[in-house]
């Protein structure tokens, strides 16, 4: 296991990586990392983890803004795909991902920086994440899920006219046997708690951190 | 010169630079960062309303440059519509700097206003950004109509048609606009006032659905205005651009509606500055604006009534107004609702903030347009007031202003007060504002006469001389 002055230093070097966008020095620092004795799994939980939980909620605060979240997804993602999932495969056979996600701006609705956000958010912590996009019919919700062998089906919405998607969406994969297949979760500025609750999603996400703790806990995973 | 511009736009977008959506975010976050940093554009959050015309002009310099560079994001065909800085500079130089809005004795002429100019502003009000049931709409749109020193309607937004949600796209979506557009055209003939323009009703979502609620009868007229909108940032379709080809075909008012948000794309308050400027741009050459409403918001509160939201409402009409003909409005978002004091004093902040820089005034959309039915004529009614006491303000003594309301509510951005609905606040019976609401109306109204802004003569001198 890896010291905590290790650990620390790691994290505060790549935390300036982050923050500059250098998906170079990224992957040659997660390189590294993997070389000296952290497995792809210690050097993700342990390291890119808790930066990724203090940049969402530096971003929360607005201390950053979305490019500063934008570039830092950009260095993880490039980690991910060219040093960490390829070492993963080498040792297990399997991907990284945590599970698959289906995300989408619901029908009627174009706003997307808010299901970006999640996206990027559920993406970098390790979710495999379908985006379909805005304007997203319920139908075409499911079979996406259905097509990519989803764990969860993501709904956003900035318009409240956009809303009874997400219940028609729910009543739609029960008319087709198929509720117990997917777990859905809910958001965007105007859903609430007690409106996911109504329409019987099974989760909601306040915002992209909210979201991510929610999806982990949908794969039953501590949020 | 070209002159059927939107030909060569469907054109260009058929044909433009082909772009995955994400890699146009991400090309225009990065070049808005190198543009902030070329042009030395630097926000001081002690100085919301700033006095210097350099980094005004600066700021409209790098706005074009964006726009010019990018150039705009058509979602439907994935490509890029590009225009060069010739073509840029002259249609912009080309747009209307004035326009009439409604008829007879209602109508008003909403101007191009220019930096600490002394033109009156135009008042907008109406449900902006705040929901409505269909029970309180109609009360609510009579509320503003009637405000004497409310020149305009909006007709705001119900998500509800006969108690079932409106689906976009389906008939319930045509229902309920064409039902939104009457109501507000009776709570004009109602105010006494049937000429006064009506800017937009806001429920559809679909091009079919906005057409939907012109009616020269009982509905929007050709003297009335319907929104199109962009996409944040720097983008449109071609559902909206149809829009601006039926309403230029029937000599309607466009509005040019953008909705950036500070700590998104452009990044803090300096960079969607920027990204606004581009956009008004996007309005005038993509949509042949009549008149622009900036509803830019903070993206954690949902307003712009923050430090950064006043500074970039400032900056980004000083810059229009400096180097564009075009007629500016704001659009005044709050954390807090109807019923409290702290409503009044953010709406006051944006109204002198908006007409110090040269915009007309539009609000309130209060609550962050989270809680329905929260919203009210009387607050309209005090942005008028501060806004027509402002006139004749140098920048530095409005900022001197805008830093005194932020201290009755800048605190309060993290747990913000919702306020009342607008059965708690008005005589549902005579549409006229309760004991309580006025109480904490005439309270701020004494604090800011206290603080030397003329409330009373303001108005005043607008309509008399």
């Amino acid at each position: 296991m890896p010291d905590e002055k290790r650990e620390e230093a790691l994290r505060k070097e790549l935390d300036q990586v982050l923050a500059a966008g250098d998906t170079e020095k990224g992957t040659q620092i997660a390189r590294q990392a993997l070389e000296s004795g952290l497995t792809p799994t210690e050097f993700f939980v342990g390291i890119i983890q808790p930066l990724l939980y203090d940049v969402g909620k530096r971003f929360e605060r607005l201390e950053i803004f979305l490019p500063d979240l934008m570039k830092a997804a950009k260095v993880i993602q490039t980690m991910q795909r060219e040093v960490l999932e390829p070492a993963i495969l080498a040792e297990s056979g399997e991907g990284s991902e945590l599970g698959t996600v289906v995300i989408g701006t619901c029908q009627g609705d174009i706003h997307d920086i808010g299901k970006n956000m999640v996206a990027l958010m559920l993406q970098v912590n390790g979710f495999r994440v379908i985006d379909l996009g805005t304007d997203v019919s319920p139908q075409n919700f499911i079979d996406a899920a259905r097509k990519e062998e989803a764990d969860i089906i993501g709904m956003s919405s900035l318009l409240t006219p956009s809303m009874p998607y997400m219940g028609d969406l729910i009543k739609r994969l029960e008319g087709l046997g198929l509720r117990e297949q997917y777990k859905v979760i809910v958001g965007g500025a105007p859903v609430t708690e007690a409106y996911a609750e109504r329409i019987g999603a099974d989760a909601y996400g306040a915002d992209a951190v909210h979201a991510v703790q929610m999806c982990r806990q949908l794969i039953g995973l501590e949020g | 010169m070209q002159t059927n511009w939107l030909v060569e736009i469907v054109k260009r977008s058929e044909n433009g630079p082909f772009m995955k959506e994400p890699d146009f975010e991400m090309a225009l976050a990065k070049r808005t960062a190198e543009l902030v940093r070329e042009y030395g554009l630097k926000f001081d959050p002690q100085v919301p309303i700033p006095s210097d015309d350099d980094m005004a002009d600066r700021l409209y310099q790098a706005g074009l440059d964006l726009f010019v560079e990018m150039g705009v994001y058509n979602q439907t065909t994935e490509r890029c519509i590009k225009f060069t800085r010739d073509e840029t500079e002259e249609i912009v130089g080309t747009a209307l700097n004035a326009v009439v809005l409604g008829t007879g004795k209602d109508a008003v002429v909403m101007r191009h206003r220019g930096v600490e100019s002394d033109i009156p502003c135009v008042v907008h009000s109406g449900p902006t950004g705040t929901p409505c049931t269909e029970r309180y709409h109609p009360l609510i749109l009579l509320s503003c109509a009637q405000e004497p020193l409310v020149d305009c309607l909006g007709a705001g937004s119900v998500s509800t048609y006969m108690g079932q949600a409106i689906i976009p796209g389906s008939p319930t979506e045509i229902l309920g606009a064409r039902r939104d557009a009457a109501v507000a055209r009776e709570a004009v003939r109602k105010a006494g006032r049937p000429g006064m323009h009506i800017n937009d009703v806001a429920v559809p979502l679909t091009c079919a659905g906005k057409m939907a609620a012109i009616d020269q009868d009982s509905g929007l007229r050709t003297s009335d205005a319907v929104l199109v909108s962009q996409m944040v940032e720097l983008k449109t379709d071609y559902d909206q651009l149809s829009r601006v080809a039926h309403l230029k075909s029937v000599g309607m008012h466009i509005v040019d509606l953008m909705t950036p948000l500070i700590g998104g794309l452009g990044g803090g308050a300096e960079g969607t500055a920027v990204v606004t400027i581009a956009c008004h741009i996007l309005g005038v050459v993509l949509y042949s604006a009549s008149y622009h409403m900036m509803s830019h918001t903070h993206l954690r509160w949902v307003n712009n009534t923050d430090r950064m939201g006043l500074w970039m409402q400032s900056m980004v009409a000083q810059a229009l107004s400096r180097n564009t003909p075009i007629v500016l409005l704001n659009d005044i978002y709050t954390v807090s609702g109807p019923g409290t004091a702290e409503l009044l004093w953010e709406v006051a902040a944006g109204a002198v903030t908006g007409t110090v820089s040269g915009m007309n005034q539009q609000g309130a959309g209060t609550t962050g347009g989270f809680n329905a039915d929260h919203t009210t004529g009387l607050e309209a009614r005090f942005i008028a007031e501060v806004a027509h006491a402002s006139l004749g303000l140098t920048r530095e003594e409005a900022n001197g202003y805008a830093l005194e309301f932020l201290k009755h509510y800048e605190d309060t951005f993290d747990n913000p007060n919702r306020g009342y609905p607008f059965p708690e606040l008005y005589d549902e019976e005579t549409v006229e504002p309760k004991e309580q609401w006025l109480e904490i109306y005439h309270e701020v109204r004494d604090a800011i006469i206290a603080l030397g802004l003329d409330l009373d003569g303001g108005w005043r001198k607008v309509r008399h001389g």
